[in-house]
């Protein structure tokens, strides 16, 4: 249906993800957890996904002897998401 | 929240990014301690250079600045702290860091030279203090704060035009007026909000 738009941000989880992360520097995972709703399994799978492709940086730290994890935007990330917006708008417009 | 959702409509993609975006922004962090922490530090040293030089014949009245060393110590503890618990940082955040920092870093050097200028660096530090108080009001949208850093631009000018004695008094008038009292208030604003 939606050819032009990137398929790794049409989908739910990952736009959500990804619109979280262009308003900030960074987030930490139960951030974007809490925010979009997901379950950890599935918000993982989905960070995974953005990380493999470019689009976000996930860093694993500590928080004492908690294990932190926290994701940024990339620049790849900030113009991937531009083009979806813009082919968003084209749509709309139409 | 779905994993796939091929049927998103560009309209809900939309209205996604926007409600995201939202519950993201957020205000800046509301931290009032290091106006509170600082401006009863400044007020108590320049009260106490101006009373020490006025009313008593000790040599070393600068040793009262020795009570920044714990404030910069509890800064530090405190800043690390807040930033352990932030689970997430804005680009005001960032911003906001990054101005007092830099506010910091341009103090320096009139500390450290502080004897070519014969003590008197109260209206200069006044003046500077006036720009990051002022700006850090404006991203806060909190009013106090903004007439904080113009009162201490009004009182740094007022400095010039006193006496090198004076000035201590009018630098503990300026951080009250700056610091301390949109400290508090906005402290309470935090606290009500809470």
């Amino acid at each position: 249906m939606f050819k032009d738009l990137d398929p790794l941000l049409h989908s739910q989880l990952r736009l959500a993800v990804m619109s979280l992360l262009i308003s900030v520097e960074s987030a930490e995972f139960t951030f974007i957890k809490e925010k979009t709703g997901a379950t950890a399994g599935n918000l993982s799978v989905q960070i995974d996904k953005l990380s493999t492709a470019g689009y976000i940086d996930v860093n694993k730290s500590f928080k004492g002897k908690m294990p932190l994890t926290t994701c940024n935007i990339t620049k790849k990330g900030i113009k991937a998401f531009e083009d979806y917006v813009n082919s968003l708008k084209g749509y709309i417009n139409k | 929240m779905n994993q796939e959702s091929d049927s998103l409509s560009p309209h809900q993609s939309l209205d996604l990014i926007q409600s995201m975006i939202r519950q993201a922004q957020g205000n800046m962090s509301n931290n009032s301690f290091y106006f509170i922490l600082w401006g009863w530090v400044v007020v108590i040293a320049n009260l106490g250079m101006y009373s020490m030089i006025k009313y008593t014949e000790f040599q070393y009245p600068h040793y009262v600045w020795l009570i920044a060393i714990p404030a910069w110590i509890v800064t530090m503890v405190y800043g690390s702290r807040q930033g352990r618990k932030q689970r997430r940082t804005s680009h005001l955040d960032k911003i906001n860091m990054w101005l007092w920092i830099g506010f910091g870093v341009c103090l320096l050097p009139f500390i450290v030279f502080i004897t070519k200028v014969n003590y008197n660096i109260n209206p200069i530090i006044l003046i500077i203090t006036s720009l990051p108080t002022f700006v850090t009001g404006v991203m806060l949208r909190f009013k106090p704060l903004i007439w904080g850093g113009i009162s201490f631009y009004v009182f740094g000018i007022i400095c010039f035009l006193m006496s090198p004695i004076d000035q201590f008094l009018i630098g503990a008038i300026a951080i009250a007026c700056g610091y301390l009292i949109p400290g508090y208030l906005l402290k309470a604003t935090k606290e009500k909000n809470v």
